[in-house]
């Protein structure tokens, strides 16, 4: 039977593989361009890999500074899935400009009220104030990730495929690992070798649909930034007005008439 | 674990169905901005309310039960709920016609007011369960004048606020033009 320590350095590979290979189709397809913050957020978890197998190689270390390393990197990558979470926002509604300006208030208090709750969970040591913190921050990010969608469900704004790929991976991945987290934390703490491997899993399977994403993304899905009043329409609105002035002038008249009947 | 951790968990997998329901693609698919506004211009079945009220005032098929005539009666009062079910399939479709017309207005305007947003959700969702009830209502032979009421003042209401907003767009479209720098080709001609 293979012991779950070799299934998860076993899953650890297959991630940095599966990183990497994102990285080179991301590169390819012209979308680091498209998704700066994106690109950095995977660079950022090539580098959090890289750090921990140097990490490794030297035993000799004491925990507390491993630990301080570990969680300073696991911190850095969180924040440049937020800044990639909140480019890809952007990308789907900045161009409504309304309708964008009413979504993030509403990230905003989504984001803002979950924290708070999780936050208020956290006593005790500071280690646990941080570790906490990071699960608030992965589920607040779930959370904006899906009332997004719902956003551009219920207004109809087109998400493409890639865009599409990127949210379910995020949203995926935070909300397995508030699940994965808060388990652990309460009942499981015997397996937690198993766990970690199952937090990798989450991971592997967002980057297989991130790459899949990347592999069969084409240019003409970008959708153009359309105006916020084409002129078309602007001929039918200013019509609609000519119309609404003709008929109040027409009142105005026939209202001039029945005076000059009573006259 | 507490319970608060587990509402935390709860919460999770609650946002994972939602992700999975937000995926979905939609049922209808969404109309060009002109269709759109062509739909705005259109008369509006709330306009009828008052021939369908009547048709359903039992008064009015009273006079055959004083005559004798209780089949004839309850016949015609069968005919005129199964009318006013129809109508009330046009006015759920106008309404829901008014919603799009209000997202694809939402979606062009440069300013959305979010107490106004979320008004228009509240209201299909009153909307969608007023109609419900009044089908079942009518369905089963009751009364249904005050729902009847209630509905056409929603449709009235959302109608108003879309023309607020037709209004608003207008008056940015006008701004927009006066901004903009005169255009050096419109001088040129051909």
């Amino acid at each position: 039977m293979v012991e779950p320590l070799q299934l998860q350095t076993a899953a650890w590979a297959l991630t940095t593989t599966l990183e990497l290979a994102l990285l080179v189709q991301l590169i390819r397809r012209k979308l680091g361009r498209l998704y700066p913050l994106f690109l950095t957020y995977l660079l950022t978890a090539i580098f959090q890999s890289a750090a921990i197998a140097v990490l490794y190689r030297y035993p000799d270390l004491d925990k507390v500074t491993i630990w301080k390393i570990a969680w300073g990197t696991q911190a850095l990558v969180v924040a440049m899935r937020s800044l990639a979470l909140l480019e890809l926002n952007r990308k789907v509604l900045a161009q409504y400009v309304g309708i964008w300006a009413l979504a993030r208030r509403l990230f905003l208090c989504v984001a803002a009220a979950i924290i708070a709750y999780d936050l208020m969970l956290s006593t005790g040591k500071w280690q646990w104030l941080i570790l906490n913190g990071i699960r608030a921050l992965e589920l607040a990010m779930a959370a904006v990730i899906v009332t997004m969608l719902l956003f551009a469900r219920y207004y109809r704004v087109p998400v493409n495929n890639f865009q599409r790929a990127l949210a379910v991976g995020f949203c995926l991945y935070s909300s397995f690992y508030v699940i994965n987290y808060s388990l652990l934390e309460k009942v499981l703490k015997e397996y937690a070798v198993l766990w970690n491997f199952l937090g990798m899993f989450a991971f592997i399977a967002s980057l297989l649909v991130w790459t899949n994403a990347a592999t069969r993304y084409v240019a003409a899905e970008e959708v153009p930034a359309s105006p916020a009043i084409p002129a078309e329409l602007y001929g039918k609105l200013s019509s609609e007005l000519n119309m609404r002035l003709f008929l109040l002038n027409k009142q105005l008249i026939q209202l001039l008439h029945r005076e000059d009947k009573r006259q | 674990m507490s319970i608060p951790v587990l509402l935390l968990v709860l919460f999770a997998l609650f946002l994972v169905g939602l992700l999975a329901w937000a995926l979905r693609p939609p049922t209808r698919p969404s109309k060009p901005v002109l269709d759109v506004f062509e739909a705005l211009a259109q008369s509006r079945h709330c306009s009828r309310m008052s021939h369908i009220l009547n048709v359903l005032h039992p008064e009015d098929t009273e006079y055959l039960r004083e005559t004798g005539q209780l089949a004839l009666m309850q016949n015609l009062r069968r005919q005129r709920r199964r009318i006013a079910l129809g109508y009330l399939d046009q006015l759920q479709q106008e309404f829901e016609e008014l919603l799009e017309i209000s997202r694809v207005l939402a979606v062009m305007s440069p300013e959305v007011i979010g107490m106004e947003e979320s008004e228009r959700w509240k209201l299909s969702i009153i909307f969608a369960a007023n109609c419900a009830f009044l089908r079942w209502k009518l369905r089963w032979g009751l009364q249904p004048f005050s729902g009847f009421t209630l509905l056409s003042s929603m449709a009235v209401s959302i109608a108003r606020q879309l023309d607020t907003a037709t209004t608003r767009i207008a008056q940015a479209t006008v701004h927009a033009s006066e901004s903009s720098p005169p255009d050096d080709s419109a001088i040129v001609g051909h």
